[in-house]
């Protein structure tokens, strides 16, 4: 995996309109910042390779290099990635009862993560007046806490990489696909750093379509509603074309369209809609309110999902064929979209001369998803 | 300590230029000095206020060069002997004064003294002063020597009585700051009651009231004219007027001001004194015409030396066009046709350059070889010294905090200043946060205005910075003028107790006066949240809580807001030679310059305090250097730098 | 009153460091003693904002004869006093020539650039190397390191005074200097002054300038 430094990231990523806000580049030195959603480098740093453009996942993705290190084979393509089983997945009585957006599956996993200690620490997104806020969550009710879909890219991964620095290991981490991407970058270590320790040990990866930009976001909301009294947002699944904000007392509907120019450009270059490189991924399930879509990937995910229904905090039914072949479809209209922009822009295999790639892949398979 | 009131009549001192300004001021007898601090000026008010109180005088840091003026002129009318010393850009705040001052005349003895700075060694341009003598009508003398900077400074007293007008004594960093062998005369003792006779006739000149009704503007205006063709007149004897050198020379050179020793050496080093004439004027506004008839008339060729503009040179061509048909066709030499450069300050090296084009003659051989070798020594040999903040300066802590609140708000704001060290702030020591350096003052006026510009689209956090200083002599208006219009200025003062730049004088805002008593201060907080903005006081130091109180601002309501970042300059006599903390690095922390950190505190942080360990590649304290501020600590992301409280 | 005689005149030294060393008043104090002998003195300085780090330089003109221009023409200068090191290369590349003599400090104040790790300070051997290529005498002595001792580095400006007075290339003394140090200085610092000047002259008694 080609690896650049701060100068190639700030000129490729932030300032090419690429930057998604995850956080992975922040804090792990004193130069990069996120405040309110941007991610800023506040002084130059002239290393010529650094462990910021690693984390990023909008530079230079090896897709190969990480299906290789996860997988063993090279990057396939297929709509929702590698995946053992699909599920439609509920917390169960066992669980305390918390703001959940569908059915709470990942506050029960996490749960039982923390309970049996798989994780000792982990990095959630809360929220606060301010906005999506990344949380490194100590306790189950810290966890609850931060239960509720956030609509505003949040810099969650900042989290983790204070987390790493004061020493934590063993840290479980919830975010959107461009976040786990992040996440196995780091993990392939491609500086090849002696002494590198993989600190996190569960990767629960959300479903995303596309985020909003958090200050724009609230530049919307702050002229139309009292954004103090903000409790949650819900996008519904189509014919619906809405944002709904929950505020104590009543709900507020604005329309999609109002709301679209919101969302960074850069969404519009991500091909996974599920995170494909999570240990499991958690999505909303279409038609069933109060349940999840749930993908198990890993080993040590299935081992998870069978102790929390063990535990009594998870429920799960098997996924009807009909909806997982819908689930397919939708994530395969968003690879090729992503694939054929990349293409268009000139950031995917790019072979000119200081002219980088924001994503790699074998060119037969890019033709493939680009030409479906 | 030596002060200038010591020594006798016809004991040799050797005194620097502005010393012996000062020591002619008080042969003259001067009571009353009002000044405002700017290089090259500032030993001259300095000086004055060490004998304050033995010799009975009256001295006073006045918060602008406008005010100064104003109070020298007070004295003035009130029969005291006054003057007040500026840099050359303080003549330019003085200038409103000036015009009036000039118009109507004064009564006791008044000298005004310009320090010029060619080259712009101390300052942040190459103004001239010398034009205001022309434009607003009143005397011009120039020393050329440190004799003459002592005796001239006497006589333009004198002068100043007899023309009953401010008269305009001229000096430049070369002679201000130089020093040379000067032969004392005696200080007078004088008893004077001070008061300002407003009956009588305002048509007289040491009575009346001062009006410019219609009139009267007139009446005056032609008095001071009058004035002018009396000066002419005096200086045509004028002993500081003088020429050497041959009856009819090849090339006349004239010159004034130190200028005059430049080109005394540049024909001493080409040996050609006995072919060019050197006339050195001391009076050079207005131009003694019959003396200048007598000398242009004996040679055909004319060489001007002079720093900044070419005043002189511009006025004596007026003059020989004036006298043609008595003295006949002049070439001239000078900055016009490029035989002197028009930028940066003389020096005797391009005098004998001009001389050797003019004449064809050849000076003596330099060590060219030499030179070309050690050029290229020094290239790798001596790095250049950058300007820095000193060690423990709180203005690199407040930049810091600034520039990186401008950053992560994220929406290129930025920051104007004004004149100070913090002026500093526009290069790599200041983290480059500073993008706008103009006058005293200025960057909150520029504030003011952006401020107004949300309706053209305009949407660029702006941060005006100033000086503690800077904030009573200039900065108020603007602030008035902001909280008035409603702009939305965010107004920085960095207030370190003094006025640091130019050897930490008082102002306002400190308990202190110039003669050492004990004043009150104003506090600017009260007078900023009086004029009408939202007013906080912090300290730099404290990087954490400077950059959320700046973000909180940035990010906030409309309005006027003012944060006061309070912390005393590293040089003032509280802090010097006194460490708050004892400053290590724990090496077996640091991560030099590895992923991580790459060196924030030496690359980036820069003070000089901080050492990058080349063998070792890692930080470590120079023990000497550090005054133990303690700021760094703040920064290190490993928390390598440790400080503990210093014994 | 007779004139002592100089063996140049104008004999054109310059004193060089970097601000705060003292260099302003090393330049008070040796053109007070001369003046004391009857000689005609011209200083010029570069001060002000120099002094936030940068390099200062007095220039001096010291004649029997008549006051000179505050700066020295360029390649024309015979003594330089440098009490920092590469302040010492500076000043010879633009006003020294093969004759010119060199007194230097060993202690190197680094510049800012050299500090943040941007340039590179020269190894004082290689200095010394440079020195003897390019001065007619040079004498490399430890001011700032016998100040320290004395407990006051500032100190390394006096010793170097001292230096100049025992080279003997100017009518420069122990007796001058308590006279002019008595008037310049508060009271109390003659003693620890005369220290510094005795500990300069004795350092040069013992060293042959190189070649």
């Amino acid at each position: 995996m080609r690896v650049y430094g701060s100068k190639e990231l700030t000129a490729d990523v932030l300032g090419g309109d690429l930057c998604i806000g995850c956080g992975a580049c922040v804090e792990l030195c004193p130069y990069f910042r996120n405040h309110r959603g941007r991610t800023v480098q506040l002084f130059k740093c002239d290393l010529e390779q650094g462990r910021c453009y690693v984390a990023c996942p909008k530079a230079e993705v090896d897709l190969d290099e990480l299906s290789h290190l996860y997988w063993n084979e090279p990057y396939q393509g297929t709509p929702i990635g590698k995946y053992e089983k699909a599920f439609a997945s509920r917390a169960s009585d066992r669980m305390p009862a918390g703001r959940f957006q569908g059915g709470g599956t990942v506050s029960a996993l996490l749960f039982q993560a923390m309970k049996q200690g798989l994780i000792e620490r982990a990095v959630l997104t809360g929220q606060d007046q301010g906005g999506p806020r990344p949380i490194i969550a100590t306790t189950p009710g810290e966890i609850i806490s931060c239960a509720g879909s956030k609509f505003g890219a949040a810099p969650t991964l900042t989290a983790l990489n204070r987390a790493v620095a004061e020493g934590c290991r063993n840290l479980g981490v919830v975010g959107t696909p461009c976040q786990v991407t992040a996440i196995a970058k780091i993990r392939s270590n491609p500086m090849e750093i002696d002494d590198f320790e993989d600190a996190v040990s569960l990767v629960i990866g959300l479903f995303c379509n596309w985020a909003l930009d958090q200050r724009s976001l609230r530049a919307f909301l702050t002229t139309r509603l009292d954004i103090s009294r903000v409790k949650s947002m819900d996008i519904p699944p189509p014919p619906a074309n809405t944002l709904v904000v929950e505020l104590d007392g009543e709900t507020i509907e604005f329309p999609l369209d109002e709301i679209r120019s919101f969302i960074p450009e850069s969404c519009g270059f991500c091909p996974d809609m599920t995170s494909e490189w999570a240990d499991l991924s958690v999505g909303m399930f279409e038609g069933r309110p109060g349940w999840n879509t749930l993908l198990v990937r890993t080993e040590r995910g299935r081992e998870l999902v069978k102790s929390a229904e063990a535990a009594g905090l998870l429920k799960t039914q098997p996924m009807p064929e009909e909806n997982l072949e819908h689930l397919k479809g939708a994530a395969a209209d968003k690879k090729r979209r992503a694939f054929q922009a990349m293409d268009h822009k000139g950031i995917l295999n790019s072979c000119d001369e200081g002219v980088h790639a924001l994503m790699r892949v074998g060119q037969d398979v890019a033709n493939k998803i680009i030409r479906e | 300590m030596s002060t200038i009131d010591e020594g006798r009549s016809g004991e040799i001192r050797f005194l620097q230029g502005n010393e012996a300004i000062a020591r002619g001021a008080l042969e003259a007898g001067i009571k009353v000095a009002a000044a405002y601090p700017g290089t090259p000026s500032s030993e001259i008010p300095e000086r004055l206020a060490e004998v304050a109180a033995e010799q009975g005088l009256y001295m006073e840091w006045s918060v602008n060069e406008k005010v100064a003026l104003e109070v020298a002129a007070a004295a003035s009318l009130a029969g005291l002997r006054s003057l007040s010393a500026m840099k050359q850009v303080g003549v330019n705040v003085a200038s409103d004064f000036l015009l009036p001052l000039a118009q109507y005349g004064t009564r006791a003895g008044m000298v005004l003294v310009t320090c010029e700075d060619p080259g712009a060694l101390s300052s942040a341009n190459e103004g001239d002063s010398r034009q205001y003598a022309r434009m607003m009508e009143f005397p011009l003398v120039e020393p050329g020597d440190f004799q003459e900077a002592k005796d001239i400074t006497k006589w333009a007293f004198e002068l100043s009585e007899e023309l009953r007008n401010v008269v305009m004594v001229r000096s430049v960093t070369r002679m201000s700051h130089a020093s040379g062998n000067v032969v004392l005369g005696d200080i007078p003792k004088s008893e004077v009651v001070a008061r300002f006779n407003y009956e009588g006739s305002p048509f007289g000149q040491m009575e009346g009231v001062i009006d410019s009704a219609p009139p009267l503007a007139a009446y005056y205006h032609r008095r001071q004219q009058e004035k002018l063709k009396r000066a002419a007149e005096i200086f045509e004897d004028s002993p500081f007027n003088a020429y050497s050198g041959p009856d009819y020379p090849e090339l006349l050179i004239i010159t004034s001001s130190i200028c005059h020793l430049y080109c005394k050496e540049a024909i001493h080093v080409l040996g050609i004194s006995d072919r060019v004439g050197l006339l050195k004027l001391g009076t050079t506004w207005p131009l003694p015409a019959r003396l200048l008839e007598k000398h242009l008339g004996k040679s055909d060729r004319v060489l001007v030396v002079e720093d900044l503009l070419p005043f002189l040179e511009d006025n004596i061509k007026v003059m020989a066009a004036e006298l043609g048909q008595k003295i006949g066709f002049k070439r001239f030499y000078g900055k016009k046709d490029g035989s002197l450069p028009s930028v940066d300050e003389l020096n005797p090296d391009l005098v004998e350059a001009a001389l050797t084009k003019i004449l064809g003659v050849e000076g003596p051989a330099g060590p060219e070889e030499y030179r070309k070798q050690m050029e290229e020594v020094v290239k790798i040999g001596a790095p250049a010294r950058m300007m820095t903040f000193c060690p423990g300066c709180p203005h690199r802590a407040s930049f810091w905090s600034i520039h990186n609140a401008l950053t992560l708000d994220g929406r290129k704001g930025f920051a104007c200043g004004d004149i100070g060290c913090y002026a500093l702030g526009t290069t790599a020591v200041g983290f480059e946060t500073l993008k706008t350096v103009h006058a005293m003052g200025s960057g909150a006026g520029l504030a003011s205005g952006f401020g107004q510009f949300k309706p053209f689209g305009f949407n660029q956090p702006v941060v005006a910075v100033c000086g503690d200083s800077t904030f009573f002599h200039a900065v108020m208006p603007a602030l008035v003028n902001a909280v008035h219009l409603q702009s939305n200025i965010i107004l920085v003062i960095l207030d370190n107790g003094g006025t640091a730049m130019t050897g930490f004088q008082p102002h306002p805002g400190v308990a202190v006066k110039a003669i050492g008593k004990e004043s009150s201060a104003i506090d600017m907080a009260d007078v900023c949240r009086g004029i009408g903005a939202e007013v906080k006081v912090c300290d730099p130091f404290d990087l954490e809580q400077t950059q959320a109180n700046l973000l909180e601002m940035i990010e906030g309501e409309k309005g006027a807001k003012v944060l006061v970042l309070r912390q005393s300059c590293a040089l003032s006599p509280e802090k010097k030679h006194k460490k708050m903390f004892d400053m290590s690095v724990d090496q077996t922390l640091c991560l030099g310059d590895a992923c991580g950190c790459n060196r924030l505190c030496t690359r980036i942080f820069r003070c000089p305090g901080l050492v990058w360990d080349k063998q070792n590649k890692k930080a470590r304290i120079d023990s000497v250097l550090c005054v133990g501020c303690g700021v760094c600590a703040s920064i290190c992301p490993r928390g390598a730098i440790k400080k503990e409280e210093a014994v | 009153m007779g004139k002592t005689t100089l063996i140049q005149d104008p004999f054109n030294l310059i004193i060089t460091g970097v601000g705060g060393q003292g260099n302003v008043l090393a330049s008070k104090v040796l053109a007070n003693m001369l003046v004391n002998k009857g000689l005609q003195v011209t200083v010029g300085e570069t001060f002000g904002a120099s002094q936030r780090g940068g390099s200062v330089m007095s220039h001096m003109r010291i004649s029997g004869v008549s006051g000179w221009s505050p700066q020295i023409p360029k390649g024309r200068a015979h003594m330089i006093i440098a009490l920092e090191p590469i302040e010492a290369l500076r000043v010879l590349s633009i006003y020294g020539n093969p004759e010119t003599d060199a007194v230097v400090n060993s202690r190197p104040v680094y510049p800012v650039g050299v500090i943040s790790g941007e340039q590179e300070y020269p190894e004082l051997e290689k200095i010394s190397q440079w020195l003897e290529e390019f001065s007619r005498n040079h004498w490399i002595l430890p001011a700032t390191d016998e100040a320290v001792k004395l407990g006051a580095p500032i100190l390394g400006n006096i010793i170097l005074i001292g230096a100049l007075a025992g080279i003997g290339v100017l009518p420069v003394e122990r007796e001058g200097f308590a006279k002019v140090i008595s008037k310049i200085m508060p009271g109390g610092k003659l003693e620890i002054n005369l220290e510094a000047f005795d500990i300069g002259r004795e350092m040069v008694n013992g060293l042959h300038p190189a070649a």
